[in-house]
């Protein structure tokens, strides 16, 4: 093996590498929020089974977790437009996105939903709070935390999953990644430190959003 | 006039006739023991109560507050009724002192500071100031139970229901819950208790309710009824726990 390793070749593109991972986390952590309400949103209308809109959550559900998200994304960016929708690269990446994840974290969020102890709303209720309270006050917060550690895993799948935007020119991390070792014909040191941030982004969004849920839902130091 | 008044309460769990007309008055500050085998009624009849049950036929008034068959909002009445339950249902994710404050910053709308200083006291009251910020599931059975009363308590309830508030301790942990239950009773709380401690219905309670297949069979003040049953039923069911 005569290949000589030049990874400074790499380095020169810092910038394009930073503004690429910038634009993975930007996209990731706008997919993240809105996908996860929009998750909440849809397991409140399956889990309470209300009409219309928990069969339309069902179907909305199947249909996204049984295609692949580039597909999905090709649809909404090249598909759309041909009735009249038009979007450009980003706006097509974080609409596939927070559909996308919203299909997922309306099934993960749903299962911690339906795992609320009948006696904890017999307690909501005995105190006297409404409806909308108990399920606010009392159902979310622990559901929540319970399928907290499945949520992390699906926004770290989807964070990974945003690399496919680099097909629509949406110029995150990857197309980044192709862009340099285009640039310098450094494929193996171009994609190695490419993993590598990948692979760090992955385990920091893990580390941050267990602390999220720690701090913010359950309230502990 | 009676601080809760049940009047020929039917109930009905599909074909199965569980409240067969329930009619019982409860003074202020009275103590009732509610006493029976499993499935005789008396925690469907406690839970109608406050509404976690519905009925079918009769009224329930607490406090001036009436509720007639399927009513749905209940929270005025809930307001006037707290309860304990057998297995504490201390809300995981907050803290002791944060499940006390809930219902009063949301339900009452309390300022802050207000109900941090009401849920002190509460927890004084039960003797666990010092466990403000400690998790429920830091908390041994006993002391959760005391957040649990404490919790009510904050609501300042007219009536207070028990429901086997001990059932799911263990055997040391019992006292602890009473001894709270015991001060409660003597500051004159009203308080109507499905409860399997004898020892501690006579000895606190000031009527016993003895429950029978969905009727109230036999009812009068502890201490007679235990040392005289009129009923064969009553003498059976006090033979065979003792």
């Amino acid at each position: 093996m005569s290949y000589v390793f030049d990874f400074p070749a790499v380095f020169e593109h810092t910038d394009a590498l930073l503004a690429g991972t910038g634009r993975t986390l930007a996209l990731t952590a706008i997919g993240a929020v809105i996908g996860i309400a929009l998750g909440i949103v849809g397991a409140v209308c399956r889990a309470w089974r209300l009409a219309p809109f928990d069969r339309l959550f069902a179907v909305y559900v199947e249909l996204i977790r049984n295609t692949p998200f580039l597909v999905q994304l090709f649809f909404i960016f090249f598909g759309l437009p041909a009735i009249g929708v038009q979007m450009n690269e980003w706006q097509a990446a974080i609409l596939a996105v927070i559909i996308n994840l919203g299909a997922y974290s309306t099934e993960i969020i749903r299962a911690g939903i339906e795992a609320t102890p009948k006696g904890q709303i017999e307690a909501a209720q005995s105190l006297a709070l409404n409806r909308l309270q108990t399920f606010r006050h009392v159902v979310l917060p622990p559901a929540l935390l319970k399928v907290w550690p499945a949520l992390c895993s699906q926004v770290v799948i989807v964070m990974l999953g945003t690399s496919v935007c680099s097909q629509i020119a949406a110029e995150e991390l990857t197309f980044a990644a192709n862009f340099i070792q285009s640039r310098n014909f450094r494929a193996f040191e171009t994609y190695f430190i490419v993993t590598a941030i990948y692979f760090l982004l992955a385990i920091g969004i893990r580390q941050l959003m267990m602390q999220i849920g720690r701090r913010l839902i359950a309230r502990r130091p | 006039m009676a601080l809760v008044r049940i009047d020929a309460l039917h109930k009905h769990f599909g074909s199965n006739h569980v409240l067969k007309g329930i009619d019982l008055d409860i003074e202020e500050g009275q103590v009732i023991a509610l006493i029976g085998r499993s499935g005789s009624g008396k925690s469907t009849l406690l839970r109608t109560i406050n509404g976690l049950e519905s009925f079918d036929e009769g009224c329930i008034e607490v406090d001036g507050e009436r509720i007639h068959p399927h009513e749905t909002d209940l929270r005025a009445l809930r307001q006037k009724v707290g309860m304990v339950f057998q297995q504490f249902n201390l809300f995981p994710h907050l803290s002791a002192g944060q499940n006390v404050m809930l219902a009063t910053r949301i339900v009452r709308k309390m300022p802050e500071a207000e109900a941090r200083e009401l849920a002190k006291a509460m927890l004084l009251k039960v003797g666990l100031q010092d466990k403000f910020d400690a998790f429920p599931d830091q908390l041994s059975g006993g002391q959760q139970q005391r957040v649990a009363i404490a919790r009510a308590l904050a609501m300042q309830p007219r009536v207070l229901l028990c429901d086997e508030i001990t059932s799911a301790l263990d055997p040391e942990l019992v006292n602890e819950v009473l001894a709270v239950v015991k001060d409660l009773a003597a500051e004159g709380m009203t308080l109507i208790m499905v409860t399997h401690e004898m020892r501690f219905a006579r000895e606190v309670g000031d009527k016993l309710v003895f429950m029978y297949q969905g009727r109230v069979h036999e009812t009068g003040d502890p201490r007679d009824v235990f040392a005289n049953p009129q009923t064969p039923e009553l003498a059976a069911f006090i033979g065979a726990i003792q």
